[in-house]
């Protein structure tokens, strides 16, 4: 009996490992407050008078519920069904042997475009895309350029994080100016120390720095996505270490990061998503809209203008990526700087933002 | 050792309850064990699907049975319904023969079957990995550990070597997954041998070595990451060379077709069967399964069966992980190894399969179907929201293994008609 009882905590452990082990980079809790707010920018939806075509959604195996890109991109598919009339349907992996059923499961019934959610499918989509040469195909997080074949009938859809990290690095940059301590350090809190998580902290950087020359940075990796103690420990230590601002780039690990913020009465930033509901004291939220993404290309689709072969950037002045909600505790002088700022790199007034950390 | 006489009283009476008619009786045991052998598991189950049945109708309101019915042809095995009159080719030859059903693989109970029997390859080698250690009286809890370390080695192997030719390589491959397994799974049982460790505890800590280890050859910067062009920042191994992937014998080889492993993992059920029931060693096996002292008593080594035991389960399980990764998966990222779990859904394997080899082979299959039936590209997602779909296979998994646990139960339900039937035939 002793064993079966084991074997009953294995299997809830199994499901446990299922319902969490897979977040990709900058997975981030609560996602609700950030579609809203996606709706409302970039996005045009006024044309929706086009052909009715069918769009296939392929999650990696991080699931609907990562509340992170597969979410997004779900609530993405969701909003091109209501406002474009498009057919949508959801296909979750649940394994790594899922992609390429999954993938060429839609492409044999006709689909019009086949999105698939991160760069863990990227292999899938390559070979299947390979197979299918009349279906299209779009891979959030993955250049097309980087595919070793490089069909012809694959966008990449692709992300300009150091832009969104830059507008928070400047907010945090004048926040910390303002409360015109001795030390001024700010800081942040990496997963893994992979591109898309590189570019966030690199802009976060460079834009504190621009706004506030005196500020110090920090920056530490948890090399995980979910665990939120190791975030927290990192993000404690950077505190302890004279932190008053700590940006999380690290998913649901991040989430401890903004907790520890919490407890010790510093600023957290979130990621990805808005993240303002986790309270006052995250004071805003860097955002990589992936919903936007999606539907934009569901339209480019409908429209004809889809073309394969290369990547879609989504910066800024697209909408793609951009600020969350601002906490009411940011005076308003900073708040109209901040907007100002994104103004330029809409612009294009703001380049060569930096896309690499150097150093730790 | 030294042996406590029996404290008289309850024992004493059942022989002299059944001594009128012993030989009968006797019998009836023998059939009635037979019968429970094949009864109680296939009961197990049914319950198992009531239930889950009810569950469905607790939670979307509609019927089960069409629910049901969609997990059967998601899981592509409505093919074996569509009778006709086809030919197929014979593997590794040219010729082909008169078969019953359709082995064109554009249908999609076609590609769903080869989906299942893709995931059923693994489930049973991970199932017997379990059951032979059971048999020996071990519970291995490590299968996931040393599917792991098979893959790991297989995709080592499969990546490298460039210029061996490809049966060799393929060969190469296998055997050394199959004996990292072997080694992997030797470790638990060396230390209960020696020290006597739990080898509930070892296999699961272990588990927990093959995984990080994994994560650490695969990750960002470690020793095995990818060194593909713009793949710096994609923590996966390298790609499996072409000529050490596996052949695929049905279906497309580009779009996951069913790989020649299917085989391995039959003939790993006839060997199963054969070591266990036709070799000293698994006569010694079995000694030491169902009594440790009596086996040691009768001269064998209790300390070499542990040993052995664990390396032979390490073996299938370091197989399943092989195949994987040759058959169709052909490369590991560190969030596969994460997710996987498809050495726990052994352990439901072996239980529910009662550690027969017959057992295994059946469910095994209905594991697979059920992993397969009920992904989302199967279910409709008017009745399934695709966000609960998957956790229907779980459920229904969960309360097998619950009902499995509970096997007592229905043998005591069973026993209660029997006694009542005696009472009746009394009076």
């Amino acid at each position: 009996m002793r064993f079966r009882s084991v074997l009953a905590a294995l299997v809830m452990g199994v499901v446990l490992l299922a319902g969490c082990g897979s977040d990709d980079e900058n997975a981030a809790r609560d996602t609700t407050p950030a579609t809203t707010e996606a709706t409302e920018t970039g996005t045009d939806t006024g044309a929706s008078a086009g052909p009715a075509i069918k769009v296939g959604l392929v999650t990696d195996i991080g699931g609907l519920d990562d509340r992170s890109f597969n979410f997004l991109a779900n609530q993405g598919l969701d909003r091109a069904q209501e406002q474009l009339g498009a057919e949508g349907r959801v296909l979750v992996s649940r394994a790594n042997s899922d992609y390429v059923p999954n993938l060429s499961t839609l492409a044999q019934q006709d689909y019009d475009l086949i999105v698939g959610v991160g760069f863990l499918m990227a292999e899938s989509v390559e070979t299947v895309a390979e197979q299918f040469p009349d279906t299209n195909f779009a891979i959030i997080d993955f250049s097309q350029a980087a595919m070793e074949s490089k069909p012809a009938n694959v966008r990449g859809l692709l992300f300009k994080e150091q832009e969104a990290g830059y507008l928070v690095g400047y907010l945090s940059g004048l926040v910390v100016a303002d409360s015109a301590g001795a030390n001024q350090t700010i800081s942040s809190v990496g997963g893994q120390k992979i591109p898309p998580v590189d570019r966030y902290i690199a802009g976060y950087q460079a834009g504190a720095k621009a706004a506030n020359p005196r500020v110090q940075t920090l920056n530490g990796y948890s090399q995980d996505f979910v665990d939120q103690a190791k975030c927290k420990e990192i993000a404690l230590n950077q505190i302890a270490r004279g932190s008053s601002v700590v940006f999380q780039v690290a998913g649901q690990c991040g989430l401890g990061a903004l907790n520890a913020a919490k407890e010790q009465n510093a600023s957290g930033i979130g990621v990805d998503a808005d993240q303002g509901y986790l309270g006052e004291h995250v004071v805003t939220s860097a955002l990589k809209k992936v919903d936007v993404a999606v539907f934009q290309t569901v339209q480019a689709v409908q429209d004809g203008s889809f073309a394969g072969g290369e990547d879609s950037v989504f910066d800024v002045a697209s909408g793609g990526v951009g600020l969350g909600e601002i906490a009411a505790s940011v005076p308003p002088d900073v708040v109209a700087k901040v907007k100002q700022v994104q103004e330029q790199i809409a612009a294009g007034e703001i380049v060569d933002i930096p896309e690499t950390v150097g150093g730790g | 050792m030294t042996e406590t006489p029996p404290e008289g009283g309850g024992k004493v009476e059942n022989p002299r309850q059944g001594g009128d008619y012993a030989p009968s009786v006797a019998a009836r045991v023998a059939v009635w064990h037979k019968a429970g052998g094949i009864a109680v598991p296939l009961l197990t189950t049914l319950l198992a699907f009531f239930i889950g049945g009810l569950v469905v109708l607790a939670t979307t309101g509609k019927n089960p049975l069409t629910t049901y019915k969609a997990i059967f042809e998601g899981s592509g095995l409505n093919w074996f319904l569509e009778v006709g009159s086809y030919e197929i080719g014979i593997p590794w030859t040219e010729s082909r023969v008169w078969f019953p059903w359709d082995t064109s693989f554009n249908s999609f109970a076609a590609l769903n079957l080869q989906q299942t029997l893709i995931v059923y390859v693994s489930l049973v080698l991970t199932g017997l990995a379990v059951a032979f250690a059971f048999r020996c009286g071990m519970f291995n809890i490590g299968g996931q550990g040393q599917y792991l370390v098979g893959a790991i080695v297989a995709v080592w192997i499969g990546s490298e070597l460039p210029g061996l030719p490809g049966l060799l390589h393929i060969l190469v491959a296998i055997v050394a997954g199959a004996l990292s397994g072997a080694v992997f799974a030797g470790i638990a049982g060396f230390l209960k041998a020696t020290v006597g460790a739990h080898e509930v505890i070892s296999t699961i800590m272990l588990n927990y070595v093959a995984l990080w280890v994994g994560v650490f050859l695969f990750g960002l910067g470690g020793p095995l990451q990818n060194d593909n062009v713009g793949g710096e920042s994609v923590p996966v191994s390298n790609d499996v060379l072409e000529e050490s992937k596996l052949n695929v014998f049905w279906g497309d080889p580009l779009l996951q077709g069913l790989h020649v492993g299917f085989f391995v993992a039959l003939a790993a059920l006839v060997v199963y069967w054969i070591t266990l029931n036709r070799t000293t060693l698994g006569y010694e096996v079995r000694a030491v399964g169902f009594n440790p002292e009596a086996a040691r008593y009768g001269g064998i080594s209790v300390a070499r069966n542990y040993v052995l035991a664990m390396a032979i389960s390490g073996t299938f399980a370091g197989l399943a992980g092989t195949l994987d990764i040759l058959g169709w998966q052909f490369r590991l990222n560190t969030n596969d190894i994460f997710i996987s779990s498809i050495g726990f859904v052994g352990i439901a394997v072996a239980l529910l399969g009662r550690n027969t080899a017959i057992g295994v082979a059946l469910s095994g299959l209905l594991f697979a179907a059920l992993l397969v039936g009920t992904s989302t590209r199967n279910l409709d997602p008017e009745i399934f929201r695709p966000e609960l779909a998957s956790n229907l296979t779980l459920l229904i998994q969960g309360l097998v293994v619950l009902f499995v646990g509970a096997d007592v139960l229905i043998l005591y339900l069973f026993g209660i008609r029997r006694r009542a039937r005696q009472r009746q035939a009394r009076t």
